[in-house]
């Protein structure tokens, strides 16, 4: 019972304490790139590992739990309500995987701030996927661009990507805030997140399912909402643009899947040829863009749009199979899109470019770098036996059924441009001949191996048997 | 026609080593490859054997237990209610996994010997043993997702094993470009899969055949063509053949085993498995038939114009293939089988041959650069020579008893434009095989390797065993017509299905039909020794070479612009549009946009601010004045009230 | 004569319209702090006064409340009076515009 609020607050109140201790056991020098390799800052990692263990381990322990308290009586009655709905569960999972991966791997200047953001980006978004009440949701929604804020502000590569980033979320923060609001007074209560409640009509009704659609598309981002997210995942620094890509950009798509799904049905229904339109867009501009873009981050953030555009496709055809196949895919991409960022960090750290007009022949050197990201890559254009092909073949099949043929025959044109994209990218950076003035330096070395070996473990073992997430 | 067996559950205890063995091959030589050194090769050559061991055990035990059980199914798992997934051993699977295991074990082990030496050289073992793995499951599977699975899988050992040595660019761009036609390919059996799935809900063989009779022709047309797209990706048919010739950038053992022996026999699988829907659908089966005539006569054309060695066999691969969907199209799925069982043999046994000779050559692939080979390397030449006999189609040989019934096939199953193009082909086939034999064979030397160094007795002996069936099993399993041991194992299977077919008695019977044919052979010869082993042709065979090399029509040397018309539909114009997206779309028009709204609200700002002069007593005035107007206001309102 | 509620009343409008005069014409921030003081203290009077009419203990409250914030008030004038406060030793607020927009 009681573990539920502590799995929220553990990293929040860990990242705050990291900030009171002192800096010099907790942080390294930098950058100098031969003590990179060793490690500084290891203190604060441990910690931080360590806490993104704990949560991991008490959202097992208690899955099925729920923790309340009355917080709002007028205007509408709203709680501190938390508790893992079935897809949360596994989104949330995937966050502490997530997280705890990503702070293992962290190399960059004032080590122990930015883990502290990292723990804090963990608890705010455990707090907004575990929340069951639809105003703690929209809190939790806000407070979660701050650590992406500050990360982009001070390691960023560029500050006005920090403002684009907070600016086009904020906004979409914002109608989510005031449509929770029209809704809490016409409906009664916001404590609505997995219940079974009647769906919400009137007049207001469409205008709320437009504010909340707008935050939601652009927090996915779905096209045309989608131009801060370029700038924001290739400037985060490799460990949050991880987290960032594989949880952050589930907010939406679960607030769509958990929120407008069973309380607006009508609308996500009258709106589903619009929704699927702007998905479809979605999908066919993200894979041409990363087809051409030459910055490897960049290839896998357009990516992202075109797989994100896909699981939107599968939601709006409101078919059950589609939307289990979402389900399988929300979790594949957060576990390849992580794996993908994350390794290309790694090649980035080593190589000092990401310019995959510079890079190339590191494969023969680095044949472990080399082998994660194939999988990763692998995983991400969908071959069978990993668990992004499951995720593309049971939404795929049910928006068929459903009914539609367009958005399937466009999702399989963007199958055939995702596999070249992203073989363009491994093999741009991994094949060809070796780049003289690259420096050459140390392959995977035992702390990243493992780092990224659970998620590329896990799109494997769901690519084997998806049944635990397709029987949700 | 066993779908009543399809489906049912049996115990195959075997069928699941038999296929998991090459895997955990895989991920020995791929996990303990520093470790393992040399011992690599053995081991994942070990497993592969096995596994063919394993496969006569399991045929043996299934044919004594329960007659006819072949085509039980042996449950494997299951995703979600209708997403049942298992392995199914019938003659179909049984045929392609003898030849994978078997051949698949030859290839292997005389790869031993010829990657000797290689830097990644238990990389290697682990690609095939992985290969193996992922050619099994798609054969062994009793589902389309799982063939699909396999059939993705056998793409990527492929991508790996063409890109094996990625440290050169072409190497990279040929495993780049097989990769992604072979996606095309899958993304249309995917679409396959949407339609079965939406229209009988469910995946195994044995559901969707037993279904098949209630659904609409126009539905099961679309679903042949679905499934189609992918055979013509994965056998390298028109127009998406253009991957195979650049795949053999790969090292020749994966020429021989993926390229030739079993991977591009895929869609051949592919359409026999699904006989019981293409069989009743004449549409379909004009489609792939005319496509695979087409490609036969394409591949041999191309074969015809070629220097690489390996380049010559791999379009003789490509048209081999178009025989064999040619066959399996028009209905004579045992013929089509048939000739894919006996290809796999002597066109292994090419590859091999060929890789002896470029093993000795320091790598030479070049036809032109060699000559005179017969003296240097004997038993190279020997091999090359039964093999070629024996896909010319000369009789007695296997490639002559299972190349006949394909070509009859087409009279026996009503199509004589068809039959006229493949006999055609077949002359052609002679032409550039033997082609190939005399410029490489015969005549002088004219490379600049001094001493050939002979290969080991591991490459050596694969080689050799390969010979007997290449020559010999065609007159054992295929003669007899319709009471031969090959048309006794297929009965269950085919059977029915080619009954359904009206079955009218072609005009010319089966031995005029292999008279025609080989007349074209022996014409095919005549011009090859005409042209390039009569003495005239041997005495200043260099210049004659070169001769030919200048005047070769621009439309061979650019291999029928299919490549660049690929290029220009599809390639350039994505690339054109991503860039305009990526760097005019978005950073100008939604950006821009964006600006837009910046813009006014900054305007709206000027405007507001001009109000803010910072004096405070003006502020104080203008609150008196505000506050005056409410009340001036609201003491109306109110008096007006009352 | 009875005090009414009435004399309250104006005596309370023209203390207030004293102020408002007084903030609006004279340049001194000393003087003008005053006359904001007399503002607040026409309204406490009003406050007073209604109280006692209709026997309500509300408005003492708010006299109350208005003392404080007027307290608070002067504490934040003073001291931008004392920021401001140039070396010529005189303080004009048209001189202050540091927030014209």
């Amino acid at each position: 019972m009681a573990l539920v609020p502590i799995t929220i607050l553990l990293p929040l109140v860990v990242g705050a304490l990291l900030y009171a201790l002192p800096r010099a056991p907790l942080d390294g020098v930098y950058p100098e790139p031969s003590r990179r390799a060793r490690g500084d800052g290891w203190l604060a990692r441990v910690i931080g590992v360590a806490t993104a263990v704990a949560t991991f381990a008490m959202l097992v322990a208690e899955r099925d739990a729920q923790w309340s308290v009355r917080w709002l009586s007028r205007p509408f009655t709203a709680a501190f309500h938390f508790g893992a709905t079935p897809v949360a569960f596994w989104i949330a999972l995937l966050l502490a995987l997530c997280t705890a991966c990503a702070i293992a791997t962290t190399r960059v200047a004032r080590t122990r701030d930015f883990v502290a953001l990292l723990l804090m980006l963990e608890g705010t978004m455990l707090g907004l996927f575990l929340a069951r009440d639809l105003l703690v949701f929209a809190l939790f929604w806000d407070l979660m661009l701050l650590p992406v804020f500050f990360g982009l502000l001070n390691w960023g590569e560029h500050p006005a990507t920090a403002w684009r980033y907070f600016i086009y979320n904020f906004a979409g923060g914002l109608t989510l805030l005031l449509a929770t609001a029209a809704f809490g007074v016409i409906y009664g209560s916001t404590d609505v997140i997995g219940r079974t409640g009647a769906p919400l009509v009137g007049a207001w009704a469409p205008w709320i399912f437009a504010g909340f659609a707008f935050a939601f598309l652009v927090k996915t981002p779905i096209w045309p909402l989608h131009t801060w997210m370029p700038p924001t995942y290739s400037g985060l620094p490799p460990p949050m643009v991880a987290v960032v890509s594989a949880v952050q950009s589930k907010a939406g798509l679960y607030g769509l899947l958990a929120i407008a799904l069973p309380l607006l049905p009508n609308y996500v229904h009258q709106y589903a040829l619009p929704l699927m339109v702007l998905a479809a867009v979605s999908l066919i501009y993200g894979a041409v863009v990363a087809l051409v873009q030459n910055d490897a981050k960049r290839v896998v953030a357009y990516s992202s749009l075109s797989h994100l555009g896909l699981i939107v496709i599968a939601i709006a055809s409101l078919n059950p199979l589609a939307i289990k196949g979402a389900i399988v895919y929300i979790v594949a991409h957060g576990l390849f899109s992580a794996a993908l960022f994350m390794v290309l960090g790694y090649v980035e750290e080593r190589e000092d470019t990401r310019s995959l007009l510079r890079l190339g022949g590191l494969g023969w050197k680095n044949p472990r770098l080399a082998g994660a990201l194939c999988i990763a890559a692998l995983a991400a254009l969908g071959l069978p036996g990993l668990a992004g092909f499951v995720g593309e073949l049971v939404i795929l099949i049910g928006v068929y059924q459903a009914g539609y043929t367009w958005p399937v025959v466009v999702a399989l044109i963007a199958i055939i441009l995702a596999s070249a994209y992203l073989i363009r990218l491994y093999q741009d950076v991994m094949n060809g001949p070796e780049v003289e003035d690259l420096p050459v330096r140390a392959d995977l070395s035992w702390v990243e191996g493992l780092a990224v070996a659970p998620l590329l473990f896990a799109l494997v073992a769901l690519g084997v048997d998806p049944a635990p997430l397709l029987r949700l | 026609m066993p779908h009543h067996l399809l489906g049912v559950p049996g115990s195959y205890p075997l069928v699941e080593a038999l296929w998991l063995l090459p895997l955990a091959g895989a991920i020995l030589c791929w996990a303990f490859g520093p470790q393992l050194r040399t011992l690599a090769g053995w081991l994942a050559s070990a497993l592969v054997g096995a596994s063919f061991v394993l496969a006569a055990l399991s045929w043996g035990a299934a044919t004594q237990t329960a007659g006819a059980a072949l085509g039980a199914s042996q449950a494997l798992g299951s995703w979600l209610p209708g997403f049942d997934f298992g392995l199914l051993l019938d003659p179909l699977s049984l045929i392609w996994t003898f030849i994978i295991t078997g051949v698949g074990f030859l290839i292997v082990f005389y790869s031993i010997g010829y990657m000797e030496g290689d830097r990644a050289y238990a990389r290697f073992f682990a690609y095939m043993s992985f290969f193996v793995f992922a050619m099994l499951t798609l054969v062994l599977s009793d589902n389309w997702v799982g063939l699909l699975v396999g059939w993705g899988l056998v793409g990527v050992a492929s991508y790996f094993l063409i890109g094996f040595w990625f440290q050169r660019p072409s190497a990279v761009a040929a495993a780049r470009k097989a990769f992604v036609i072979n996606v095309v390919g899958d993304a249309g059996m995917m679409f396959a899969i949407f339609l079965i799935v939406a229209n009988v809900h469910a995946i195994g063989f044995g559901d969707v055949f037993s279904a098949a009779g209630g659904l609409s022709s126009t539905l099961v047309f679309w679903i042949c063509a679905a499934l189609f797209i992918g055979a013509v990706a994965k056998s390298a048919q028109i127009p998406l053949h253009t991957w195979l010739p650049d795949a053999m950038e790969g090292p020749t053992p994966v020429s021989a085993l993926i390229h030739a022996a079993t991977m591009v026999t895929a869609g051949v699988y592919l359409v026999a498995r699904s006989a019981p829907l293409w069989s009743h659908n004449p549409q379909a089966q004009v489609l792939v038939g005319t496509v695979g005539a087409i490609t036969a006569l394409t591949g041999a054309i191309l074969g015809t114009a070629q220097w690489d060695i390996k380049r010559i066999l791999a379009y003789s691969t490509m048209s081999q293939i178009g025989y064999m969907i040619m066959a399996v199209g028009v209905g004579a799925y045992e013929g089509g089988v048939a000739l894919f069982f006996t290809h796999a043999f002597f066109k292994a046994q090419l590859f091999l041959g060929a890789g002896l000779v470029i093993h000795a050559l320091n790598n030479e692939q070049d036809v032109r650069r060699m000559g005179g080979l017969w003296k240097k390397m004997p038993f190279a030449f020997w091999v090359m020579l039964t093999a070629v006999l024996a896909i010319t189609g000369v009789p007695g040989f296997s490639g002559f008893f299972s190349k006949d019934e394909v070509i009859f096939g087409d009279l026996q199953f009503g199509h004589p434009v068809l039959f006229a193009i493949s006999a055609l082909t077949a002359g052609i086939t002679a032409y550039y095989m033997f082609r190939l034999l005399f410029i490489a064979f015969f005549g002088e030397y004219r490379g600049d390797v001094d001493h050939a160094h002979a290969p080991g007795w591991t490459m050596n002996v694969p080689v050799a065993i390969l010979v007997a069936p290449s020559v010999a099993i065609g007159a054992a399993l295929l003669s007899g017509g319709e009471n031969s041991p090959w048309a006794r194992f297929f009965a269950a299977q085919f059977g029915p299905d080619m009954a359904a077919i009206a079955h009218r008695p072609p005009a010319i019977s089966e031995g005029v039909t292999s008279g025609i044919v080989f007349a074209l052979v022996l014409i095919g010869f005549a011009i090859a020794w005409w042209r390039y082993a009569s003495p005239g042709a041997q005495r200043d065979a260099g210049e004659r070479l070169e001769g030919e090399t200048r005047g070769m029509p621009a439309v061979l040397v650019h291999l029928f612009y299919v490549d660049d018309a690929i290029q220009l539909l599809f390639v350039r114009p994505a690339q054109r549009l991503g860039a305009f997206f990526g760097s005019i779309f978005d950073p100008h028009v939604i950006d821009g946009a964006v600006r837009d709204v910046v813009f006014w609200a900054r305007w709206l700002g000027t405007l507001v601010r001009s109000f803010q002069t910072g004096l405070v007593r003006a502020y104080a005035l203008i609150l008196v004045f505000g506050a005056t107007c409410f009340i001036v206001y609201y003491a109306f309102a109110a008096g007006a009230l009352h | 004569m009875a005090v009414s509620i009435d004399h309250y009343v104006g005596l309370a409008a023209v203390m207030f319209f004293i102020g408002v005069i007084g903030v609006i014409v004279r340049c001194n921030p000393l003087v003008m702090l005053m006359s904001i003081e007399l503002m607040f203290n026409a309204a406490n009077l009003l406050f007073i006064a209604f109280a006692r009419v209709w026997l309500q203990n509300a408005g003492h409250i708010f006299a109350f409340l208005v003392i404080t914030v007027a307290a608070a008030e002067a504490a934040i004038g003073l001291a931008i009076i004392v920021t401001t406060f140039g070396p010529e030793r005189y303080v004009d607020v048209d001189d202050v515009r540091a927030l014209r927009g």
